[in-house]
């Protein structure tokens, strides 16, 4: 069978691409740029939209002039237009619709802390792109040409899980308190063995509860998307434990906080019940900053609480691969040999997950103390160091400082033109978000904090390989979602993460208010 | 489109063609040949990172 389609899409999408390449670079397309606050990304819009647009005009004027025959070349080549229009919808929401959106959003101006409604909501590049997928295939259907190339983005998921690895280091993971993986530990394995049960109970196929419950238990898109193929998740199911996640996460995000404050919770205690409860990290950040907005102490031990879980990425994987596999085999009364499934079904890809996090901790890409790429290093140039004048204008605030440590802090600061270590950096964050001191006087200690505080460059680059391999491939897989599968799916899924995640929220706070101290 | 055609990405079928769920969602011939294909092409995304970006 010969799959490529004479059709004129994939070249007619290389010419848009290329245009697009052209305006943003002649400058034609200022005022969008300019009204959408997308300058920095003119550099990077020209060189995917020139990369791509040529790519698609060869590939289409072979399609479309080129002899076909059966075979290889023609099979995986028959999956690029599909795979461009994929990229072509996840390029235009990431440049243009995310930001149009965060626009409006911030002109309604902030509703919780300093998060936009855009934040709260969680109205970002992978939420608008499954959206403009499950649009693109309910509304228009999925034209005949693209067909084959869609089934592309499950690839495009899995290299990103892989790349997700090189984001984290085992010298920064190393630092997490005892107490954070205990209690993540037994919340995470709870919550995927509560959610497997239930789905049991409640008959929801071994696919959904699967992904439902890797979703549940560590947290967010990429664990969901990691478990996915494991169970073999349709993408109805992993749209819905998305949702799931999302909608719990919002909730909590509100009245996490006021709960807080009823109880009134420490810092360290907030922060590890937010940490524990919450399934998204962005609503974890929101949550923790909401409780405390004048210092970051209580965001530090969330974030913690949160980096602990994808310590449990590779071995919820594992679990999820034994158990659908025995599930789906005792029901057709066949023996399972664990050593053998694990081997045959356990996917290779979050070994690469592994593999990058191993490579990632041995500082290949960044200093090994890193996380996610930024990393402290006060061996900075003399250039970088405060000036006279600065240090002068911290020194006539310095007694507005009423908090003794943010006080030694400060005074070091002040003596050393530069922070000292990676604690004093933790409190001149925390004392510039309280705003205790001037305009002027904030503005020197967001330098001081920006001159030891670095990115790693190499990070930052698999950081924009891995958003736009998940773009691709949540904007494909929102393609695979149609209306009639939802409603196949039923509100089952949300039933029972509410359910989970109720009972995972209250027992963490007890278990907080029992055993937590303001120590760690 | 029919179950026996791979280019099927209606998964309303899939209740009675499981087995051919994996080529209903991927272009490859099974999981294991995907996860290498991805492993592949996330090597080759480091290796040039590295050596360009470094």
């Amino acid at each position: 069978m010969v799959y490529t389609k004479k059709h004129p899409a994939l070249l007619i999408m290389g010419v848009l691409l290329l245009a697009i390449a052209a305006a943003t670079q002649y400058g034609v397309l200022d005022g969008v740029v300019g009204y959408l606050k997308i300058g920095s990304k003119t550099g990077e819009i020209v060189n995917l939209a020139y990369i791509f647009g040529a790519i698609s005009v060869v590939v289409g004027a072979w399609h479309m002039w080129g002899r076909h025959e059966e075979g290889n070349l023609d099979y995986y080549l028959s999956a690029v237009p599909g795979g461009m229009f994929i990229l072509l919808i996840a390029m235009i929401v990431t440049w243009f619709a995310a930001p149009f959106v965060a626009v409006i959003s911030k002109s309604l101006g902030p509703v919780m802390a300093d998060k936009y409604l855009h934040d709260v909501l969680g109205l970002n590049y992978v939420v608008l792109g499954i959206l403009a997928g499950i649009i693109t295939v309910n509304v228009f259907r999925i034209p005949g040409w693209a067909e084959n190339g869609v089934r592309l983005s499950r690839l495009g998921l899995k290299t990103g899980v892989i790349l997700l690895g090189t984001l984290y280091s085992l010298a920064e993971l190393a630092h997490l308190g005892r107490l954070s993986v205990v209690m993540i530990g037994f919340f995470v394995l709870g919550s995927v063995g509560l959610v497997l049960f239930l789905g049991r109970r409640r008959n929801i196929p071994n696919s959904m509860g699967g992904v439902l419950s890797a979703g549940m238990g560590v947290c967010g898109v990429s664990a969901t998307v990691a478990a996915a193929p494991v169970v073999q998740a349709k993408p109805t199911e992993i749209a819905y434990t998305i949702g799931t996640i999302l909608i719990w996460g919002v909730g909590c995000m509100f009245l996490f906080p006021v709960i807080g404050h009823l109880l009134n919770l420490g810092h360290i205690q907030f922060g590890a019940w937010a940490g524990t409860g919450i399934l998204n990290s962005a609503q974890v950040a929101g949550a923790a900053l909401a409780y405390q907005p004048d210092g970051i102490e209580t965001l530090k031990v969330a974030e913690i609480f949160n980096i602990t879980r994808v310590l449990f990425l590779p071995l919820i994987v594992l679990w999820l691969a034994v158990w659908y596999v025995r599930r789906e085999e005792t029901a057709t009364g066949m023996q399972v040999n664990v050593g053998k499934v694990v081997f045959e079904k356990f996917p290779l890809f979050v070994l690469g997950f592994i593999l990058m996090f191993a490579l990632s901790s041995t500082g290949i890409f960044a200093p090994a103390q890193h996380y996610k790429g930024k990393y402290f290093d006060n061996d900075i140039a003399q250039s970088k160091l405060l000036t006279e004048a600065e240090t002068g204008l911290l020194a006539t605030e310095a007694s507005k400082v009423q908090s003794p440590a943010r006080a030694m802090a400060l005074n070091r600061l002040i003596e050393n033109r530069k922070i000292m270590n990676i604690d004093d950096d933790a409190t001149i964050r925390g004392l510039t978000n309280a705003n205790i001191l001037s305009g002027d006087a904030n503005k020197v200690l967001k330098k001081a904090h920006s001159a030891v505080y670095h990115t790693a460059k190499m990070v930052s680059a698999f950081r924009k390989w891995i958003t736009w391999l998940f773009a691709f491939g949540l904007t494909g897989l929102g393609m695979q979602i149609t209306g009639a599968a939802m409603r196949q799916a039923g509100g089952e899924p949300l039933v029972i993460g509410g359910i989970v995640g109720t009972i995972k929220a209250v027992l963490s706070l007890i278990v907080i208010l029992l055993f937590v101290s303001e120590t760690i | 489109m029919s179950e026996d055609n791979s280019q099927n990405i209606d998964l309303q079928q899939e209740g009675k063609a499981k087995f051919h769920r994996g080529s209903a969602l991927s272009i490859f011939k099974s999981d294991r040949r995907e996860d290498l294909v991805a492993l592949a092409c996330a090597l080759l995304i480091a290796l040039g990172v590295y050596v360009f970006v470094a």
